[in-house]
């Protein structure tokens, strides 16, 4: 539940991060796009955001302040947030797919 | 300067010559599923998730039978272009009130900025400005007429 809901917060995230911008929307407009109020995506935050386990909230909210992205994908064993090799033992638990990277601290999806 | 990937080498396998399919909601399902069976995403029901949220916010349909469905999203794997043509058109919400026959998926990667997904709609969009191109893009016999064109079009 919390790895779905993470996923889908992190792209709800991306989406925010442009309708926060006016220049962003501006462009949707000049593309022939009608973007709506983001209110409703900031509500749907705040309903995610009570779906992931506390520890999670935490780890996720600290990268996406300092990073403005709190999750990445691996590839190939490298983190890309950072771009750093993690070594084998960094690998997630049996039917886990999430796990932090241990040099930025973003939260690393290994699918 | 920023350098913009053309959607490029346009997989003739995200060429959906003719859907059957009615609402939009299963249409944006199944071209989801297309690209993660082409290897470009990783998790349809993710980006489907995202592309249906993008939707309520700001609808796709740019008028004249085109919708443009876009996402940045970490279910994506490979930026790329899906195309899908419904002959009979779909409902879409377009404001010219048009059934959609055209729709242009555009998929970019989470690591994307948001500047460098808008220039890949941007020129998706510009692709169907022409009616020209428009036609062409309706009446392609196979995926190899589509991707000259995209080739063409997306200089």
């Amino acid at each position: 539940m919390t790895e779905a809901t993470l996923l889908e917060l992190h792209d709800l995230d991306l989406q925010l991060a442009e309708a926060r911008q006016a220049a962003h929307v501006g462009k949707l407009k000049k593309l022939g796009f009608e973007p709506g109020e983001r209110l409703s995506l900031e509500r749907l935050r705040a309903r995610l955001l009570a779906g992931v386990e506390r520890r999670w909230v935490q780890h996720y909210e600290r990268a996406l302040q300092r990073y403005g992205r709190g999750l990445v994908a691996m590839r190939e064993r490298v983190c890309l947030g950072c771009f750093v090799t993690l070594p084998t033992s960094a690998s997630p638990g049996v039917g886990e797919s999430l796990t932090l990277c241990e040099s930025c601290g973003r939260i690393l999806y290994w699918r | 300067m920023t350098t913009v990937a053309v959607h490029p080498v346009p997989d003739t396998s995200l060429f959906l010559p003719d859907l059957k399919l009615k609402r939009k909601e299963s249409v944006l399902h199944e071209m989801a599923c297309v690209a993660q069976k082409a290897g470009a995403v990783r998790d349809a029901e993710l980006l489907h998730e995202t592309l249906l949220r993008r939707e309520r916010w700001c609808p796709s349909a740019v008028g004249k039978g085109v919708a443009v469905p876009n996402a940045r999203s970490l279910a994506v794997t490979e930026p790329r272009l899906v195309i899908a043509r419904a002959r009979r058109g779909l409902e879409w919400g377009a404001s010219d009130r048009v059934a959609v026959q055209l729709v242009l998926l555009v998929l970019s990667t989470s690591e994307m900025s948001v500047d460098s997904h808008l220039e890949r709609v941007m020129r998706a969009i510009a692709i169907t400005r022409t009616q020209r191109n428009r036609l062409k893009l309706l009446e392609a016999e196979d995926a190899r007429i589509v991707t000259a064109l995209l080739r063409e079009a997306a200089l």
